[in-house]
């Protein structure tokens, strides 16, 4: 059989992390368009039934919203000195960073399960007014996104066994984090669209 | 590396890549025609609102029957050009990474090849209410119209399969000119996963994620023809790339529209 020379496989390798940062960001981007096309249709709404949206912003807890942010930003954090782990070389500080944004970033599911639930035993579902049909779409919408981040960071975490973090692979942690940073991000809009705007 | 099955030595290139252009500009005059016959002829561009009543829907029908007929038997006739449009870029897949096995390509495929069924059946519920629109009950005329967009909308998944199999097949490219650039990959995945806000339609008849709300249908429509008209360009684009690289595996390197020089027998050539 004649050997294939044809193309090298590592030939587009040198710029494979910054090809995929660069790519998540275009994902990144462009899901952050479709969010901000939400917001926008969320306040068209609120501007035409304020008085509902206020009342019904009112049946929220914002102390959950505030209990939400802190564990996303925290998780956000120990994501962020994963990165700079990776970034060193250092293997194990790596994993065990993101371990920890895993675990923390747990309790956002945690309290969303729990939030859910209330809502929903208390006969609060999408159909009950214009407000908690976009609660249930922004929170649900974000929570998909959540869930992908927390399957990526399982993912990268069981690739940094078997990885050298500060080589090809620090492109791949570093686009997790930076996704992951996105989910934080989303939340930081939703929490005051929803739990804080006319609450008062 | 051994001469992959699917390389075919014994084929001129001419031959090998015969249909391939064809096959990927059928995404473009599957788009065109689409919009013509199923959006404008068919009255789906933009969807007729979920929040008619009955009489309103069956009106629709009583009047504009021909119109209907029209464009659902041309929506039914151009639908099958997915499927070409598909075979396209399932070709150029498994040129991507020879190496690996061929799930994600085959996976795309089916995926797009089975786009064609809530296409071309969404359509047949359109054309049934305009046949005798007379003789059917205004509810019977709605539900034939409900029918289609809660099938064409809610069959969204075996579509994002195909998106994004081509999407991580792409990225998975080591080739310096990607046949597939990696940002067009991610938007290939990006626009697969972002179909999920489909599953809210069947629980509104209003707003944006009712089948005629901003959100289920412009909004993922556009991108839906995006994804068409990008994937479209980069298969078209990938082929004249694919027949130099065929050439170079085969080992004739100065013309890659030539016939390889191959033995008699059509066995593989001994390596250069």
């Amino acid at each position: 059989m004649s050997e294939y020379h044809g193309r090298a496989p590592e030939e587009g390798a040198a710029t494979e992390a910054e090809e995929l940062f660069a790519g998540v960001h275009f994902f990144i981007l462009a899901d952050m368009a479709v969010f901000a096309a939400l917001f926008a249709g969320f306040m068209v709404e609120r501007s035409a039934e304020v008085t509902l949206f206020d009342q019904s912003a009112g049946q929220l807890a914002p102390r959950v919203g505030v209990l939400n942010t802190l564990i996303l930003v925290t998780s956000g954090l120990c994501i962020a000195l994963a990165v700079d782990a990776a970034r060193k070389g250092l293997a194990n500080i790596t994993r065990r960073w993101i371990a920890a944004s895993f675990f923390i970033g747990a309790g956002f599911a945690i309290s969303k399960v729990l939030e859910y639930s209330d809502k929903i035993s208390h006969g609060i579902t999408m159909h009950t007014n214009d407000f908690f049909m976009f609660y249930y779409a922004l929170t649900g919408a974000h929570f998909l996104h959540y869930l992908g981040g927390m399957g990526a960071l399982i993912y990268i975490y069981v690739r940094c066994a078997h990885e050298q973090v500060d080589g090809r692979f620090f492109g791949t942690v570093e686009a997790v984090a930076l996704y992951w940073h996105m989910v934080d991000l989303l939340w930081i809009f939703i929490f005051p669209l929803l739990y804080l705007m006319g609450a008062g | 590396m051994n001469i992959p099955m699917h390389v075919q030595p014994h084929l001129s290139n001419n031959e090998y890549f015969k249909y391939w252009r064809a096959c990927a500009l059928s995404g473009p005059m599957f788009l065109g025609a689409f919009i013509i016959f199923w959006g404008a002829l068919g009255y789906n561009i933009p969807p007729i609102p979920a929040d008619w009543t009955a009489d309103q829907m069956a009106e629709h029908f009583r009047t504009n029957y021909n119109q209907v007929r029209a464009g659902m038997a041309g929506a039914m006739l151009f639908g099958c050009f997915y499927l070409t449009f598909t075979l396209s870029i399932t070709k150029v897949m498994q040129w991507i990474n020879f190496e690996r096995n061929d799930m994600l390509p085959t996976l795309q495929m089916w995926g797009g090849g089975l786009t064609v069924v809530p296409l071309v059946t969404s359509s047949v519920f359109w054309l049934t209410g305009a046949y005798r629109p007379e003789a059917l009950d205004p509810s019977v005329l709605r539900m034939l119209y409900d029918q289609g967009w809660l099938l064409i909308d809610m069959f969204y998944f075996i579509t994002t399969i195909a998106m994004v199999a081509l999407g991580v097949a792409g990225l998975a490219d080591r080739r310096a000119d990607r046949l597939y650039p990696r940002w067009a990959c991610w938007f290939t995945i990006w626009a697969g996963v972002s179909f999920l806000f489909e599953l809210l339609m069947p629980f509104f008849y209003s707003g944006l994620f009712a089948r005629q709300g901003w959100l289920n249908f412009w909004v993922e429509f556009l991108v839906w023809f995006s994804y068409i008209l990008i994937v479209s360009y980069y298969t078209f684009q990938a082929v004249p790339k694919l027949a130099r690289e065929r050439s170079e595996l085969l080992g004739n390197q100065e013309d890659s529209e030539t016939v390889p020089q191959l033995q008699p027998s059509g066995n593989p050539l001994p390596a250069k």
